[in-house]
Protein backbone atom coordinates (compact mmCIF):
# COMPACT_ATOMS: atom_id res chain seq x y z
CA UNK A 1 0.00 0.00 0.00
CA UNK A 2 0.92 3.18 -1.07
CA UNK A 3 -0.53 7.27 -0.75
CA UNK A 4 -1.62 7.95 -3.88
CA UNK A 5 -0.33 11.64 -4.66
CA UNK A 6 -0.94 14.38 -2.25
CA UNK A 7 -0.50 18.42 -3.28
CA UNK A 8 -0.28 19.91 -0.18
CA UNK A 9 0.52 19.66 3.56
CA UNK A 10 -0.04 22.21 6.11
CA UNK A 11 0.50 22.70 9.53
CA UNK A 12 -1.58 24.76 11.44
CA UNK A 13 -0.57 26.20 15.28
CA UNK A 14 -4.17 27.49 16.08
CA UNK A 15 -7.78 26.31 15.79
CA UNK A 16 -8.19 29.21 13.67
CA UNK A 17 -5.32 28.45 11.68
CA UNK A 18 -6.97 25.22 11.29
CA UNK A 19 -10.26 26.00 9.97
CA UNK A 20 -8.81 28.82 7.53
CA UNK A 21 -6.45 26.48 6.12
CA UNK A 22 -9.38 23.91 5.83
CA UNK A 23 -11.25 26.70 4.44
CA UNK A 24 -8.78 27.54 1.44
CA UNK A 25 -9.44 24.33 -0.25
CA UNK A 26 -12.08 23.46 -1.89
CA UNK A 27 -15.01 21.04 -0.81
CA UNK A 28 -13.99 17.71 -0.75
CA UNK A 29 -10.08 18.77 -1.06
CA UNK A 30 -8.91 18.58 2.24
CA UNK A 31 -8.76 16.40 5.52
CA UNK A 32 -7.41 17.12 8.67
CA UNK A 33 -5.17 14.51 10.02
CA UNK A 34 -4.92 13.93 13.71
CA UNK A 35 -2.81 10.68 14.54
CA UNK A 36 -3.26 9.38 11.41
CA UNK A 37 -4.05 5.68 12.54
CA UNK A 38 -7.02 5.44 10.90
CA UNK A 39 -6.73 7.97 8.00
CA UNK A 40 -3.31 6.38 6.87
CA UNK A 41 -4.71 3.41 6.16
CA UNK A 42 -7.39 4.82 4.14
CA UNK A 43 -5.08 6.70 2.10
CA UNK A 44 -2.99 4.18 1.08
CA UNK A 45 -5.57 1.84 0.19
CA UNK A 46 -7.02 4.92 -1.37
CA UNK A 47 -10.52 4.48 -0.07
CA UNK A 48 -9.70 8.26 0.43
CA UNK A 49 -7.80 10.54 -1.52
CA UNK A 50 -7.20 14.10 -0.17
CA UNK A 51 -5.65 16.64 -2.05
CA UNK A 52 -4.21 18.31 0.95
CA UNK A 53 -3.81 17.80 4.37
CA UNK A 54 -4.74 19.49 7.46
CA UNK A 55 -1.96 18.33 9.94
CA UNK A 56 -3.52 18.97 13.48
CA UNK A 57 -0.30 18.22 15.43
CA UNK A 58 0.45 21.65 16.56
CA UNK A 59 -2.59 22.66 17.64
CA UNK A 60 -2.28 22.50 21.70
CA UNK A 61 -5.34 24.10 22.10
CA UNK A 62 -6.64 20.43 20.96
CA UNK A 63 -4.52 18.37 23.46
CA UNK A 64 -5.29 17.80 27.19
CA UNK A 65 -7.99 16.45 30.00
CA UNK A 66 -9.44 19.30 31.66
CA UNK A 67 -11.84 18.79 35.13
CA UNK A 68 -12.79 20.96 37.37
CA UNK A 69 -15.76 20.53 39.49
CA UNK A 70 -17.57 17.58 38.07
CA UNK A 71 -17.03 18.96 34.63
CA UNK A 72 -14.40 17.34 32.07
CA UNK A 73 -13.37 17.92 28.66
CA UNK A 74 -11.31 16.29 26.93
CA UNK A 75 -9.54 17.94 23.70
CA UNK A 76 -9.63 16.26 20.64
CA UNK A 77 -6.02 15.35 19.98
CA UNK A 78 -5.61 13.95 23.44
CA UNK A 79 -4.38 10.49 22.84
CA UNK A 80 -5.12 6.98 23.41
CA UNK A 81 -2.02 7.11 26.13
CA UNK A 82 -2.83 9.78 27.46
CA UNK A 83 -6.69 8.21 28.46
CA UNK A 84 -5.06 5.35 28.84
CA UNK A 85 -2.75 6.64 32.17
CA UNK A 86 -5.52 9.16 33.19
CA UNK A 87 -5.43 8.04 36.96
CA UNK A 88 -8.85 9.57 37.58
CA UNK A 89 -10.67 7.74 34.98
CA UNK A 90 -9.86 4.37 36.84
CA UNK A 91 -13.40 5.00 38.67
CA UNK A 92 -16.62 6.16 38.08
CA UNK A 93 -18.13 7.54 35.27
CA UNK A 94 -15.71 8.27 33.01
CA UNK A 95 -13.66 5.02 33.36
CA UNK A 96 -15.21 3.30 30.01
CA UNK A 97 -12.89 5.92 28.52
CA UNK A 98 -9.66 4.23 30.03
CA UNK A 99 -11.13 0.81 29.51
CA UNK A 100 -11.54 1.27 25.58
CA UNK A 101 -8.32 3.57 25.36
CA UNK A 102 -6.38 1.01 27.10
CA UNK A 103 -6.69 -1.65 24.73
CA UNK A 104 -6.80 0.10 21.00
CA UNK A 105 -4.64 -1.29 19.05
CA UNK A 106 -1.01 -1.73 20.65
CA UNK A 107 1.47 0.50 22.38
CA UNK A 108 2.32 2.27 18.75
CA UNK A 109 -0.96 3.01 18.16
CA UNK A 110 -1.55 4.56 21.16
CA UNK A 111 1.30 6.38 21.38
CA UNK A 112 -0.16 8.05 18.05
CA UNK A 113 -4.06 7.56 17.37
CA UNK A 114 -6.27 10.47 19.25
CA UNK A 115 -9.97 10.10 20.66
CA UNK A 116 -11.05 13.23 18.30
CA UNK A 117 -9.55 11.18 15.09
CA UNK A 118 -11.66 8.22 16.29
CA UNK A 119 -14.58 9.59 16.36
CA UNK A 120 -14.41 11.73 13.29
CA UNK A 121 -13.65 8.86 11.41
CA UNK A 122 -16.06 6.77 13.01
CA UNK A 123 -15.10 2.97 11.90
CA UNK A 124 -17.88 0.61 12.80
CA UNK A 125 -15.85 -1.73 15.03
CA UNK A 126 -13.60 1.51 17.17
CA UNK A 127 -13.83 1.13 20.80
CA UNK A 128 -13.90 4.45 21.35
CA UNK A 129 -17.23 6.13 19.77
CA UNK A 130 -19.50 3.35 21.63
CA UNK A 131 -17.64 4.27 24.75
CA UNK A 132 -18.35 8.53 24.47
CA UNK A 133 -21.72 7.59 23.08
CA UNK A 134 -22.65 5.60 26.39
CA UNK A 135 -20.77 8.43 27.95
CA UNK A 136 -23.35 11.00 26.56
CA UNK A 137 -20.99 13.79 25.75
CA UNK A 138 -21.36 16.96 23.77
CA UNK A 139 -18.92 17.88 20.70
CA UNK A 140 -17.31 20.96 20.60
CA UNK A 141 -16.75 21.84 16.52
CA UNK A 142 -15.25 25.14 15.07
CA UNK A 143 -15.77 25.87 11.89
CA UNK A 144 -15.83 29.31 9.27
CA UNK A 145 -19.31 29.90 11.02
CA UNK A 146 -18.10 29.84 14.30
CA UNK A 147 -18.57 27.76 17.22
CA UNK A 148 -21.34 24.81 17.75
CA UNK A 149 -21.88 22.25 19.88
CA UNK A 150 -23.76 18.81 19.29
CA UNK A 151 -24.49 15.82 21.50
CA UNK A 152 -22.41 12.57 20.80
CA UNK A 153 -25.82 10.96 19.87
CA UNK A 154 -26.27 13.24 16.98
CA UNK A 155 -22.84 13.37 15.45
CA UNK A 156 -22.49 10.02 14.97
CA UNK A 157 -24.91 9.07 12.31
CA UNK A 158 -23.41 5.43 10.98
CA UNK A 159 -19.96 3.69 9.81
CA UNK A 160 -17.78 6.25 8.66
CA UNK A 161 -20.06 9.56 8.99
CA UNK A 162 -20.18 11.89 11.22
CA UNK A 163 -22.17 15.28 11.80
CA UNK A 164 -18.81 17.15 10.87
CA UNK A 165 -18.87 19.33 8.14
CA UNK A 166 -15.68 18.85 5.69
CA UNK A 167 -14.55 22.36 6.93
CA UNK A 168 -15.18 22.00 10.60
CA UNK A 169 -12.49 21.12 13.66
CA UNK A 170 -13.61 18.96 16.21
CA UNK A 171 -12.20 20.97 19.15
CA UNK A 172 -13.16 19.05 22.84
CA UNK A 173 -15.23 15.65 24.02
CA UNK A 174 -17.16 17.58 27.15
CA UNK A 175 -19.25 16.64 30.22
CA UNK A 176 -20.86 19.81 32.20
CA UNK A 177 -20.58 17.38 35.12
CA UNK A 178 -20.15 14.18 36.10
CA UNK A 179 -23.75 12.61 37.88
CA UNK A 180 -23.15 11.24 41.08
CA UNK A 181 -22.77 7.92 41.89
CA UNK A 182 -22.22 6.53 38.58
CA UNK A 183 -20.03 3.93 36.54
CA UNK A 184 -18.91 2.72 33.81
CA UNK A 185 -17.16 0.49 31.65
CA UNK A 186 -16.29 -0.89 28.35
CA UNK A 187 -15.33 -4.60 27.26
CA UNK A 188 -14.52 -5.99 23.81
CA UNK A 189 -13.57 -9.28 22.02
CA UNK A 190 -11.86 -9.54 19.35
CA UNK A 191 -9.71 -12.06 17.32
CA UNK A 192 -6.74 -11.02 18.02
CA UNK A 193 -5.96 -9.67 21.11
CA UNK A 194 -6.73 -5.69 21.27
CA UNK A 195 -7.57 -5.95 17.46
CA UNK A 196 -10.63 -4.25 16.46
CA UNK A 197 -13.50 -6.23 18.21
CA UNK A 198 -16.37 -8.14 16.84
CA UNK A 199 -17.88 -6.62 19.46
CA UNK A 200 -17.77 -4.03 21.87
CA UNK A 201 -20.47 -3.07 24.66
CA UNK A 202 -20.41 0.12 26.63
CA UNK A 203 -22.68 0.98 29.28
CA UNK A 204 -22.88 3.74 32.21
CA UNK A 205 -25.19 3.59 35.16
CA UNK A 206 -26.62 6.02 37.30
CA UNK A 207 -27.61 4.42 41.10
CA UNK A 208 -30.34 5.88 43.90
CA UNK A 209 -29.01 5.69 47.39
CA UNK A 210 -30.33 2.44 48.00
CA UNK A 211 -28.09 1.06 44.80
CA UNK A 212 -31.36 0.89 42.08
CA UNK A 213 -30.61 1.74 38.50
CA UNK A 214 -32.12 5.14 37.74
CA UNK A 215 -30.45 5.84 34.47
CA UNK A 216 -28.56 4.03 31.86
CA UNK A 217 -26.70 4.14 28.76
CA UNK A 218 -25.98 1.30 26.50
CA UNK A 219 -24.15 1.54 23.49
CA UNK A 220 -22.56 -1.87 21.38
CA UNK A 221 -19.55 -1.42 18.61
CA UNK A 222 -19.26 -3.97 15.55
CA UNK A 223 -22.38 -4.20 14.20
CA UNK A 224 -23.64 -3.10 10.75
CA UNK A 225 -25.01 -0.13 12.31
CA UNK A 226 -21.73 1.12 14.24
CA UNK A 227 -21.70 2.97 17.06
CA UNK A 228 -25.42 2.66 18.88
CA UNK A 229 -27.67 2.65 21.65
CA UNK A 230 -30.24 0.15 22.80
CA UNK A 231 -32.50 1.66 24.01
CA UNK A 232 -34.68 -1.01 24.94
CA UNK A 233 -31.85 -2.38 26.85
CA UNK A 234 -31.61 0.89 28.73
CA UNK A 235 -35.02 1.03 29.62
CA UNK A 236 -35.12 -2.92 31.07
CA UNK A 237 -32.05 -1.96 33.42
CA UNK A 238 -34.16 0.94 35.26
CA UNK A 239 -34.49 -0.81 38.84
CA UNK A 240 -31.78 -3.17 38.71
CA UNK A 241 -29.13 -3.58 41.56
CA UNK A 242 -26.90 -4.82 39.33
CA UNK A 243 -27.67 -8.68 40.01
CA UNK A 244 -26.95 -11.40 37.12
CA UNK A 245 -30.53 -12.03 36.80
CA UNK A 246 -31.94 -8.55 36.21
CA UNK A 247 -28.33 -7.69 33.66
CA UNK A 248 -29.26 -10.77 32.11
CA UNK A 249 -33.08 -9.96 31.58
CA UNK A 250 -31.83 -6.41 29.87
CA UNK A 251 -29.33 -8.48 28.21
CA UNK A 252 -31.80 -10.06 26.09
CA UNK A 253 -33.40 -7.11 25.28
CA UNK A 254 -30.16 -5.54 23.88
CA UNK A 255 -29.83 -8.97 21.65
CA UNK A 256 -33.46 -8.75 20.80
CA UNK A 257 -33.51 -5.43 19.26
CA UNK A 258 -30.40 -5.12 17.41
CA UNK A 259 -29.29 -6.35 13.77
CA UNK A 260 -26.55 -9.41 14.64
CA UNK A 261 -25.44 -10.17 11.39
CA UNK A 262 -23.42 -13.34 10.40
CA UNK A 263 -19.67 -12.69 8.71
CA UNK A 264 -16.42 -14.76 8.65
CA UNK A 265 -15.63 -13.79 11.92
CA UNK A 266 -18.72 -14.80 13.88
CA UNK A 267 -22.12 -16.07 13.12
CA UNK A 268 -25.15 -13.95 14.56
CA UNK A 269 -25.54 -16.73 17.46
CA UNK A 270 -22.49 -16.38 18.54
CA UNK A 271 -22.37 -12.21 18.05
CA UNK A 272 -25.07 -12.57 20.43
CA UNK A 273 -23.74 -14.70 23.07
CA UNK A 274 -20.48 -12.07 22.85
CA UNK A 275 -23.70 -9.11 23.32
CA UNK A 276 -24.73 -11.22 27.02
CA UNK A 277 -20.96 -12.18 27.78
CA UNK A 278 -19.42 -9.30 27.35
CA UNK A 279 -22.78 -7.12 28.16
CA UNK A 280 -22.78 -8.77 31.93
CA UNK A 281 -18.95 -8.26 32.64
CA UNK A 282 -19.53 -4.80 31.86
CA UNK A 283 -22.60 -3.56 33.74
CA UNK A 284 -21.18 -5.42 36.78
CA UNK A 285 -18.08 -3.51 36.29
CA UNK A 286 -20.53 -0.29 35.64
CA UNK A 287 -22.43 -1.01 39.28
CA UNK A 288 -19.70 -1.91 41.11
CA UNK A 289 -17.59 1.30 39.88
CA UNK A 290 -20.91 3.61 40.39
CA UNK A 291 -20.84 2.63 44.21
CA UNK A 292 -17.26 3.69 44.82
CA UNK B 1 7.13 18.66 -2.46
CA UNK B 2 8.34 19.72 0.34
CA UNK B 3 11.33 20.30 2.62
CA UNK B 4 11.62 18.92 5.95
CA UNK B 5 14.17 18.88 8.90
CA UNK B 6 14.64 15.73 11.05
CA UNK B 7 17.03 15.41 13.80
CA UNK B 8 17.80 10.89 12.95
CA UNK B 9 20.22 9.83 15.77
CA UNK B 10 21.86 12.93 16.33
CA UNK B 11 22.21 13.85 12.94
CA UNK B 12 20.40 16.48 11.67
CA UNK B 13 18.68 15.99 7.65
CA UNK B 14 17.00 18.58 5.22
CA UNK B 15 15.33 16.89 2.58
CA UNK B 16 12.76 17.76 0.21
CA UNK B 17 10.35 15.02 -0.03
CA UNK B 18 6.73 14.55 -1.57
CA UNK B 19 3.97 14.62 0.45
CA UNK B 20 2.96 11.36 -0.23
CA UNK B 21 6.59 9.97 1.15
CA UNK B 22 6.02 7.76 3.73
CA UNK B 23 8.24 7.93 6.91
CA UNK B 24 9.78 4.61 6.70
CA UNK B 25 10.25 4.66 2.59
CA UNK B 26 12.30 8.14 3.55
CA UNK B 27 14.24 6.70 6.72
CA UNK B 28 14.84 3.36 4.83
CA UNK B 29 15.31 4.87 0.80
CA UNK B 30 16.15 8.26 0.99
CA UNK B 31 19.00 8.03 3.88
CA UNK B 32 20.14 4.49 3.48
CA UNK B 33 19.09 3.67 7.21
CA UNK B 34 17.97 0.43 6.37
CA UNK B 35 18.02 -1.34 9.97
CA UNK B 36 13.86 -0.26 9.57
CA UNK B 37 12.40 -2.88 8.37
CA UNK B 38 8.73 -3.34 6.39
CA UNK B 39 7.70 -6.69 7.35
CA UNK B 40 4.44 -6.44 6.22
CA UNK B 41 2.73 -4.45 3.11
CA UNK B 42 3.22 -0.90 4.88
CA UNK B 43 -0.70 -1.86 6.59
CA UNK B 44 0.77 -1.30 10.16
CA UNK B 45 0.75 -4.46 11.45
CA UNK B 46 4.15 -6.44 11.46
CA UNK B 47 5.72 -3.46 14.23
CA UNK B 48 9.25 -3.95 12.40
CA UNK B 49 9.10 -0.37 11.21
CA UNK B 50 8.57 1.17 15.16
CA UNK B 51 10.70 3.80 15.48
CA UNK B 52 10.85 6.25 18.15
CA UNK B 53 9.45 9.91 17.38
CA UNK B 54 10.43 12.04 19.90
CA UNK B 55 11.19 9.60 22.45
CA UNK B 56 7.65 7.45 21.44
CA UNK B 57 7.38 4.31 20.20
CA UNK B 58 5.51 4.54 17.00
CA UNK B 59 4.97 2.66 13.35
CA UNK B 60 6.64 4.64 11.07
CA UNK B 61 4.74 3.00 7.99
CA UNK B 62 1.87 4.91 9.65
CA UNK B 63 3.20 8.13 9.31
CA UNK B 64 4.65 10.47 6.16
CA UNK B 65 7.88 11.85 6.49
CA UNK B 66 6.65 15.55 6.45
CA UNK B 67 4.81 14.57 9.48
CA UNK B 68 8.12 14.46 11.34
CA UNK B 69 9.01 17.76 10.33
CA UNK B 70 10.75 19.05 13.18
CA UNK B 71 10.85 15.63 15.14
CA UNK B 72 13.42 13.77 16.74
CA UNK B 73 13.89 10.52 15.62
CA UNK B 74 15.97 7.40 16.72
CA UNK B 75 16.33 4.34 14.62
CA UNK B 76 17.33 0.99 15.65
CA UNK B 77 21.30 2.42 14.75
CA UNK B 78 20.94 5.11 17.30
CA UNK B 79 20.42 1.99 20.24
CA UNK B 80 24.11 1.56 20.62
CA UNK B 81 26.10 4.24 21.91
CA UNK B 82 30.25 4.50 20.84
CA UNK B 83 29.84 0.97 19.70
CA UNK B 84 28.21 -0.50 22.92
CA UNK B 85 24.81 -2.52 22.51
CA UNK B 86 22.43 -0.95 24.53
CA UNK B 87 21.21 -3.69 27.59
CA UNK B 88 18.45 -4.65 25.69
CA UNK B 89 20.57 -5.64 22.86
CA UNK B 90 22.97 -7.34 24.66
CA UNK B 91 20.19 -9.31 26.28
CA UNK B 92 18.41 -10.33 22.66
CA UNK B 93 22.03 -11.72 21.57
CA UNK B 94 22.13 -13.72 25.24
CA UNK B 95 18.89 -14.99 24.97
CA UNK B 96 18.62 -15.99 21.64
CA UNK B 97 15.84 -13.65 21.41
CA UNK B 98 15.73 -13.55 17.89
CA UNK B 99 16.27 -16.29 15.03
CA UNK B 100 15.74 -14.86 11.37
CA UNK B 101 16.19 -11.13 13.17
CA UNK B 102 13.66 -9.39 11.19
CA UNK B 103 11.34 -8.50 13.14
CA UNK B 104 13.87 -7.60 15.44
CA UNK B 105 14.65 -3.57 15.03
CA UNK B 106 11.08 -2.93 15.86
CA UNK B 107 11.08 -4.97 18.70
CA UNK B 108 14.05 -3.24 20.23
CA UNK B 109 12.67 0.31 19.52
CA UNK B 110 8.76 -0.69 20.80
CA UNK B 111 10.50 -2.74 24.00
CA UNK B 112 13.14 0.09 24.65
CA UNK B 113 10.65 2.81 25.25
CA UNK B 114 8.31 0.42 27.24
CA UNK B 115 10.90 -0.13 29.69
CA UNK B 116 11.03 3.47 30.30
CA UNK B 117 7.43 3.58 31.51
CA UNK B 118 7.73 -0.05 33.23
CA UNK B 119 11.50 -0.76 34.19
CA UNK B 120 9.80 -3.86 36.54
CA UNK B 121 7.12 -5.35 34.03
CA UNK B 122 5.89 -8.90 34.75
CA UNK B 123 5.74 -11.18 31.99
CA UNK B 124 2.17 -10.74 31.07
CA UNK B 125 2.62 -7.12 30.70
CA UNK B 126 5.35 -7.63 28.42
CA UNK B 127 3.72 -10.09 25.85
CA UNK B 128 1.01 -7.15 26.13
CA UNK B 129 3.51 -4.49 24.76
CA UNK B 130 4.55 -6.89 22.05
CA UNK B 131 1.37 -6.85 20.44
CA UNK B 132 2.16 -4.46 18.16
CA UNK B 133 5.22 -6.73 17.09
CA UNK B 134 4.85 -9.91 14.60
CA UNK B 135 7.56 -12.45 15.12
CA UNK B 136 6.85 -15.61 13.13
CA UNK B 137 9.96 -17.47 14.06
CA UNK B 138 10.07 -17.53 17.72
CA UNK B 139 7.01 -18.06 19.68
CA UNK B 140 7.90 -14.93 21.27
CA UNK B 141 9.59 -17.01 24.58
CA UNK B 142 12.90 -15.95 24.05
CA UNK B 143 11.84 -12.46 23.36
CA UNK B 144 9.97 -12.05 26.56
CA UNK B 145 13.10 -13.82 28.61
CA UNK B 146 15.37 -11.43 27.04
CA UNK B 147 13.55 -8.03 27.62
CA UNK B 148 12.61 -9.83 31.34
CA UNK B 149 16.94 -9.74 31.66
CA UNK B 150 17.36 -6.65 30.13
CA UNK B 151 14.87 -5.27 32.53
CA UNK B 152 16.48 -7.20 35.51
CA UNK B 153 19.99 -5.63 34.21
CA UNK B 154 18.95 -2.27 33.82
CA UNK B 155 17.60 -2.46 37.36
CA UNK B 156 20.48 -4.16 38.84
CA UNK B 157 23.15 -1.23 36.74
CA UNK B 158 20.62 1.47 37.44
CA UNK B 159 20.08 2.15 33.59
CA UNK B 160 21.97 2.29 30.18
Amino acid sequence: MYPAKIDDYSRPATIAEAVAALASFGVGEAMCIAGGMSLMQAIKSRLVRPACLVDLQDVAELRGIRGSGGALSIGAMTRYVEIAGHAPFASGPFAALRDAASHVGDRQVRNRGTIGGSLCWNYMAACLPAAVLALGATLRLVGPGGERTIAIDDFLIGPLETARGEQEVLVSIDWKSAPARSGSAYKKWGLVKDALPVVGVAALVTLEANGACSAARLALAGLTAGAQRVPAGEAALLGSKGDAASLDRALEAVCANVDLHSDHWADAAYRGQLVRQLGRDVLTSAFARAKN
Amino acid sequence: MKTINVTINGTRYEETVPVRMLLVDFIRERLALTGTHVGCTYEGVCGACTIHLDGEAVKSCMLLAVQADGHEITTVEGLAKGGELSALQRAFRQHHGLQCGFCTPGILMNMTEFLVHNPTPTDDEIRQGLIGNLCRCTGYVHIVTSVRAAADELARTGGA
